[in-house]
């Protein structure tokens, strides 16, 4: 399973755990803001020190800080802590304005890609050493490779086909320079945002035993001797309260080291005062709080009792007063897309559906400006295609930028007339069936009526809204929608991916999306919810044209592929292309400057300074 | 005897049909509040049933433009809520949904539980235990928990509710009904109908249940109010009825959301309403119940 979003989890992601799909991909995305509105202030003296509070996603508790995790440990806030101590490969933010590498904040150089995208070679940064003094090698990251390899049928993050398979041969060239040989030539900017992501160097020199009394030895390099090592380290890792005291894991090579970590889920990271490399923590302590809900976590923000927390939806409206606090508010938005997928397979509505005359129509039904404005408060921003919007990526087509169909009800009304619709009593009826050019289309019988249902999470005024905005737009062209409210989870179980003959297939749309439907990783390739055979396709949308478009988007290096992907789709409308809002929206304490809302959903604690 | 003899004469239309119903009717107006209530349930219906043939507002479409106009603003008294629908107007809408499954929910609750008390009560033995235990179980269940679910699994129609509601809730007056039925089955003129040939299913739907009917009539305007409140709880909960139809937990519930943004006219009106048709049907309840006591007819 593919991970679905770097971050911290929110309720978004827990939804895809119901599905089934990784944990990782219910990370939440946190994210933010654009380049433009994401980061917090910067300026001000730096001070040297100090401490800063952080609050957690509700009822997100850390649990894991290995960094290779198994089901149930792989939610982002997990990856997101772990980084900060145990330094990936590579990492990505959106920092810059738009989602590309962060060098800083990993442990190795600019991959470089030959062979036609077969083989990549990779070089360590210099002067990188562990916390035991020891430097980072390439023998770490083959440690790494090892143990994923050996163990891979419990690495959560493991996809078939995926990291370690697509590996076929890992070679030292030198203590800092390595070569992994694929399988088959990649699409670099795929495979370096998507799979060398996951790679973390682990010290060898410290980690390689087999039990707690065992010396420490190669016994990675054989099958038997990786799973060995990988069964004691999990069963370490699995000691929550001795994070802060077992000596495996003082060997950080990150900015930070572990503090404290307790079993209800509180984390504080302390400066490691044996960092080598170029980026440094100002702070000496960062605390992670959890709380169980969000209302409990604004009652502290409130109090002044966190430095860096969010509202809850229901709240921004009390955003002056949390600003007169001593706080800027600020939305983090993610690297997602917000859509309400069409059950194709549907026994009564996919052949409506599979028409894209209907889809156009439902689509310019929709007043995404106006919802994102009214409805979210400009918490939520309009998206028209299967890649993000913001922040304003190279992926991104102008097709999709421009919004191929915008808001224009006359002309979605237009276009099911002109298509053997009849409209009486606000309901539209298919009187002309057939295949030509001026009838309802393939599938579609004589007298049927365009009547959607929506299944929708509940627990959302601005999803409430949305729904019933969308429910009055399309009444308007002829289309009655039944909504049905229901908890997230409830939604994801119930909408799953079906044959017509299932049972499980009576659904015809589905929004769970209050939070962003899909959250990418750093290549918002879409293999997983828009391809056939994609693990988290849900409405069954299937098209050869989009498939392959797909597959050239993680195999091919032409810079277009992506584009011609983000266009295709942006037209094709595989599902009804929703505002997508923000993660949360931030508040963070005045004086502390440095932060970056990443629309990844990591963090960069190691640039937060306070100012003087 | 000359003289007494025309006295009871006299007497005797007091003991006709009519005169117990007036002076139930005397003790029910004799009660002020419970004619306050009659005449706010009065004013509520005519209001949600009435009122929109009055004042015409579009409740199914949404209009963003007008989002959270506050009360006066545009020609709406009362303003707009957060999609632009006139307050005032959804206001008679929801009431129309709230006292249609209050109501039905209510009498179904009423209805199902005089039956079963009934039958439990008058059969006695193992049969009452039987049907009482099923009642014990049932009110161990928190009727919320069991909505919720129901509403999960089902689309929350307006039948559905009172389906739901009326099942859930019928178990107080059940029991009501059946400590009544244990006394009236032993009453004389029961046991002269079973020596004459009477069978039970008679005795129960001719003599038990309309003796009890004070005891039902009672009890049931306080399953009326009790209803409307489970479906604010429910509706509260983000349960209710789908939109566009509404109701007025429904509109508290969404009210409740703005409380920070001072949007008074989103919370306050359903609030009150639902308020006043809970303590109307109570108010009654009680007149009904004085009505039905004959020791307080003497007064």
């Amino acid at each position: 399973m593919r991970r679905r979003s770097p971050s911290f989890p929110a309720t978004a992601r827990t939804p895809l755990a119901v599905l089934g799909v990784a944990a990782t991909l219910l990370v939440a995305g946190c994210s933010s803001g654009s380049g433009q509105g994401g980061s917090s202030a910067t300026g001000g003296t730096p001070q040297q020190g100090g401490s800063v509070t952080f609050a957690l996603p509700p009822n997100a508790t850390p649990n894991w800080i290995f960094p290779l995790g198994t089901p149930g440990h792989l939610a982002g806030y997990n990856s997101a802590i772990r980084q900060n101590v145990f330094l990936p490969l590579y990492a990505y933010n959106g920092s810059s304005g738009t989602v590309a590498m962060d060098e800083k904040a990993g442990a190795a150089k600019a991959p470089v890609y030959s062979n036609g995208g077969k083989t990549v070679t990779i070089t360590l940064k210099d002067g990188l050493t562990w916390a035991n003094g020891q430097k980072v090698t390439t023998r770490d990251v083959e440690f790494w490779f090892n143990l994923a390899k050996a163990n891979k049928a419990q690495w959560g993050n493991y996809s078939k086909g995926d990291l370690p398979d697509n590996v076929a041969k890992f070679t030292t060239v030198n203590d800092t320079t390595f070569k992994l040989d694929l399988t088959k030539a990649y699409n670099p900017e795929w495979f370096t945002a998507n799979q060398l992501t996951y790679v973390t160097p682990m010290p060898q020199s410290a980690w390689d035993v087999e039990d707690a009394s065992g010396k420490v030895g190669d016994y990675d390099r054989t099958t038997d001797g990786a799973k060995k090592v990988f069964k004691y380290l999990i069963g370490e890792a699995g000691k929550l309260s001795e994070y802060a005291s077992n000596p495996l894991w003082k060997v950080a090579d990150g900015p930070f080291t572990v503090k404290e970590f307790t079993t209800t889920g509180q984390v504080t990271l302390a400066k490691n005062a044996k960092y080598t490399g170029d980026d440094a923590a100002h702070l000496d302590a960062v605390t992670f709080k959890p709380f169980t809900s969000a209302q409990a976590e604004f009652n502290v923000l409130r109090s002044g009792g966190v430095d860096y927390g969010y509202l809850p939806a229901l709240a921004v409206s009390q955003q002056k007063t949390i600003e007169n606090s001593g706080y800027q508010v600020k939305p983090w938005n993610g690297w997602a897309i917000t859509y309400i997928p069409y059950n194709f397979n549907n026994p009564e509505m996919g052949a409506v559906f599979k028409q894209l005359y209907i889809r156009q129509a439902v689509q310019m039904s929709i007043d995404q400006a106006t919802i994102s404005r009214v409805i979210w408060h400009d918490q939520a921003a309009p998206g028209y295609g299967p890649v993000p919007q913001q922040p304003v990526s190279k992926y991104l087509s102008q097709d999709q930028k421009n919004n191929p169909y915008p808001y224009d009800v006359n002309k979605a009304k237009a276009l099911l007339t002109s298509h053997g619709w009849t409209i009486a009593g606000n309901i539209a009826s298919c009187t002309k069936p057939g295949t030509g050019a001026d009838q309802c289309g393939a599938g579609i019988k004589a007298g049927t009526q365009l009547k959607f249902s929506l299944l929708t999470e509940s627990g959302s005024t601005e999803t409430d809204n949305t729904m019933q905005e969308l429910q009055s737009s399309l009444s308007k062209i002829g289309i009655a929608l039944s909504i049905k409210s229901e908890p997230l989870n409830s939604v994801l179980d119930h909408s799953p991916e079906c044959k017509p003959n299932q049972s499980t297939c009576s659904w015809q749309l589905s929004f769970f999306g209050t939070q962003g439907s899909w959250y990418f990783p750093a290549y918002p390739s879409g293999e997983q919810i828009f391809a056939t055979d994609g693990g988290t396709n849900l409405g069954s949308y299937s098209d050869p044209t989009a498939d392959k478009l797909v597959k050239e988007s993680t195999s091919s290096s032409d810079p277009q592929a992506m584009q011609q992907y983000s266009s295709y789709l942006a037209k094709q409308l595989p599902v009804i292309w929703m505002p997508n809002p923000a993660y949360q929206v931030s508040a963070i304490r005045n004086n502390l400057r440095g932060v970056v809302q990443d629309p990844l959903a990591f963090m960069q604690p190691q640039r937060w300074y306070l100012a003087k | 005897m000359t003289v007494s003899a025309p006295l009871m004469t006299e007497q005797a239309p007091a003991t006709t049909a009519a005169g117990p119903y007036r002076r139930m009717v005397r003790m029910f107006l004799a009660n002020r509040l419970a004619v306050t209530g009659l005449v706010i349930l009065g004013l509520l219906l005519v209001f949600c049933f009435i009122g929109p043939l009055i004042h015409h507002t579009d409740q199914v479409h949404t209009q963003l433009a007008d989002a959270t106009l506050s009360p006066g603003t545009r020609g709406h008294l009362l303003g707009t809520d957060d999609v632009g629908r006139d307050v005032l107007g959804r206001l008679m809408v929801g009431g129309q949904t709230s006292l249609e499954i209050g109501i039905a929910a209510g009498l179904l609750a009423t209805l199902i539980g005089t039956v079963w008390g009934a039958i439990s009560g008058y059969a006695g033995g193992w049969i009452d235990a039987v049907m009482m235990r099923v009642v014990d179980a049932g009110i161990a269940i928190p009727a919320l928990f069991l909505l919720l679910v129901t509403a999960t699994i089902l689309r929350p129609t307006v039948p559905v509710q009172i389906l739901i509601i009326g099942c859930v809730s019928w178990l107080v007056p059940a029991r009501l009904v059946r400590a009544e039925a244990l006394s009236l089955r032993s009453r004389d003129y029961v046991q002269a109908m079973k020596a004459m040939g009477g069978g039970h299913g008679r005795a129960v739907f001719r003599h038990v249940i309309p003796n009890a009917i004070g005891t039902v009539v009672v009890n049931a305007t306080f399953q009326v109010a009790d209803a409307i409140l489970l479906i604010a709880y429910v509706s509260f909960l983000g349960l209710g009825v789908a939109p566009p139809k509404t109701d007025w937990g429904g509109m508290l519930s969404k009210g409740i959301s703005y409380t920070s943004e001072g949007y008074w006219w989103l919370i306050f009106p359903a609030g009150l309403a639902i308020v006043l048709v809970v303590c109307a049907f109570n108010c009654i309840g009680d007149g009904l119940r004085d009505a039905f006591e004959v020791r307080l007819q003497g007064r």
